[in-house]
């Protein structure tokens, strides 16, 4: 379904994504997790064609068999709410203010092809999937009249009503309140025909997605099936990720990662860990690659090999 | 909506009345008996008090008042005591020559400020919107009537072109009346459009960096796609604000563009009056000029909710 190959991602000289490759295959649910700067959102919005001014993306990408990276706009435009669809992570801000909900579900049909009068119609039923209750009056609403969870219901209508090959969910849960949550991670996880889902929340990525890709400093560290990964995680950061997110008997100090995250363009040369890796020697002076069938890790003393 | 448009109603009534009692106040309070003023200082005290039983200032000043108040409901703003001529007429005419002059110069402000504007926010990065800005700068600290006499000198005196004063009512001629409009609309028109530039720039590139715009592209619109359908009408909400204020600056503004291209507009009738110590048609016009300004508020307000349904409280 979607292939990425050596994306890459710089603003101003300064590169911001290193080499990224990984592929999800139709009807796979895959995880990008990391802190922020780690460059999983720029991923997104490179498959989009949606990265800020002056920030460009190099390297390849493909879904099915339309080039997503180095597209002219006029093109990438048509494949945008049709062949690939993205919900962001703010769903108080993401909706137009001025415009009727119905307006705003049909626009994305009336702009690949569907007549205007057909999309109207379609609109109130497409609310009724993503379970909102009385979906005609919700289609008569304004976003400020709507709940939260039910304006990020509505973003993920608009983004499945061309019936996408690929959704990018971009921290979709993350301002919602942890019931609301829940039942909106399922409702994703049903409907999504193939899923890039975005998140720092190691729970949510473990209660929706099959495989995980871990990405520290731009690059991707470790990537693998969730199961895997989480039990027997090989990257250090992985590692230290996992172990800050457990939980610790009482009265015992909760681990942590040392150090903080350098800002972007300073991290170290070598493996983008080592400065706040235990386990650093002279070797992480030379950037690992990710190497593994499977379950690959790009780190020179992976976890558990003793 | 309608509970909304009704408040906003009895907002505008009720300070239009409050303004009729300080505008009356005001003039009441001004030293100066208009009996005396019109029969001059050798008038015998029994010439002045039938004079002043004819004017009617003789009476309480609130049965004055209410005389005077109840009349502008009905367009009757009273006689002059210098003319003796009815002032309703004489307003209604000038008014008419006013709202002209001020709305052309709108129009052509509103022509420049939303393209420039608007441009210069899409292109903030680049030099042309860098010069737009400037341009707009320069625009600001020129005032109208330099404009007004620099526009005389380049299409009046050196092109010959256009007329440099003088008014032709459009029932007249309707080709020259717009001939005699152009320069005084323009003079007012570039300045306020330099200045609305400004605002319509801010407006458009705070728009830029909401996220409903993202939300538009993700859809499938182009940059400029998602910002026509979906950003100008939510940037013209701030930019209604200004414009409100720039009318009531422009109606007050008009008096000196007025006089420049000697067009006969309320401006100059009120100056005028003044001049004549005209008291009853100064305050016709003075309250007129308060009455139109917490009108133009009135639409803002009307404008707003029309814009933006939170504002509507709708259901």
């Amino acid at each position: 379904m979607l292939s990425v190959e050596g994306l890459t991602i710089a603003a101003d000289g300064v590169e911001l994504v290193h080499d990224v490759s990984f592929a999800i295959a139709p009807g796979e649910r895959v995880g990008l997790i990391g802190e922020s700067g780690s460059g999983k959102s720029l991923t997104a919005l490179s498959l989009m064609g949606l990265l800020p001014e002056g920030v460009t993306a190099s390297g390849t990408a493909r879904l099915r068999d339309r080039d997503l990276v180095g597209v002219p706009e006029s093109r990438m435009k048509d494949l945008r709410g049709s062949e690939l669809a993205m919900v962001f992570q703010e769903p108080m801000t993401a909706l137009n203010p001025l415009m009727r909900v119905s307006t705003q579900v049909a626009e994305v049909m009336t702009l690949h092809g569907v007549p205007r009068d057909k999309a109207r119609a379609r609109a109130a039923e497409l609310l009724g999937p993503v379970r909102l209750p009385r979906p005609e009056q919700v289609a008569r609403a304004y976003p400020h009249q709507l709940s939260g969870g039910q304006r990020q219901r509505v973003m993920l209508a608009i983004a499945l009503a061309n019936g996408p090959g690929l959704l990018i969910c971009d921290e979709p849960t993350t301002a919602l309140d942890v019931t609301v949550q829940k039942q909106m991670l399922d409702l994703i996880a049903e409907v999504a025909p193939a899923l890039l889902f975005i998140t720092h929340d190691l729970a949510v990525v473990a209660s929706v997605c099959e495989r995980v890709l871990v990405m520290y400093g731009g690059r991707v560290v470790e990537s693998g099936p969730i199961r895997e990964v989480f039990t027997r995680p090989r990257h250090r950061y992985t590692e230290g990720l996992l172990a800050a997110s457990r939980l610790t008997p009482r009265g015992t100090r909760l681990p942590t990662i040392a150090g903080s995250v350098p800002a972007a363009g300073t991290f170290p040369g070598g493996c983008e860990f080592r400065n706040r890796c235990p386990h650093a020697d002279t070797t992480c002076e030379q950037p690992p690659a990710l190497t593994g069938e499977g379950h690959a890790h790009a780190c020179w003393h992976p976890a558990d090999r003793g | 909506m309608i509970l909304y448009l009704l408040k906003r109603l009895g907002v505008f009534v009720a300070s239009t009345a409050v303004a009729g009692v300080l505008v009356f106040a005001f003039m009441a309070v001004l030293p100066g008996d208009p009996a005396e003023v019109a029969l001059g200082v050798n008038a015998t005290p029994e010439a002045v008090a039938a004079l002043r039983a004819e004017f009617g200032t003789d009476r309480p000043a609130v049965t004055q008042f209410a005389d005077w108040f109840g009349g502008l409901v009905t367009g009757d703003f009273g006689t002059s005591y210098v003319t003796s001529a009815p002032i309703g007429p004489q307003i209604a005419e000038r008014l008419n020559v006013t709202v002209a002059l001020v709305l052309g110069g709108m129009v052509i402000a509103l022509l420049i400020a939303v393209p420039a504007g608007t441009f210069a926010a899409v292109h903030h990065r680049n030099p042309v919107g860098a010069a737009i800005s400037a341009a707009s700068q320069v625009g600001i600290a020129v005032p109208a009537f330099l404009a007004g006499i620099l526009l005389v000198f380049v299409f009046a005196v050196k092109a010959q072109a256009l007329p440099s004063g003088g008014y032709v009512p459009i029932a007249d001629d309707p080709a020259e009346w717009l001939r005699s409009l152009l320069l005084p609309w323009l003079s007012l028109g570039l300045v306020q459009g330099a200045v609305l530039t400004r605002y319509v720039r801010s407006a458009v590139l705070d728009v830029m960096r909401d996220d409903y715009l993202r939300t538009a592209r993700a859809k499938g619109r182009g940059r400029m796609g998602a910002l026509w359908r979906h950003g100008l009408r939510n940037a013209s909400v701030p930019v209604v604000t200004v414009l409100g204020l720039q009318l009531a600056t422009l109606l007050i503004g008009a008096v000196v563009v007025e006089r420049v291209f000697v067009i006969p507009g309320l401006g100059d009738l009120l100056l005028n009056g003044v001049a004549g110590r005209d008291l009853l048609l100064v305050q016709g016009v003075v309250m007129v000029l308060v009455a139109a300004v917490l009108l133009i508020n009135f639409l803002v307000d009307v404008a707003y909710a029309a814009l933006d349904p939170r504002l509507r409280g709708a259901r």
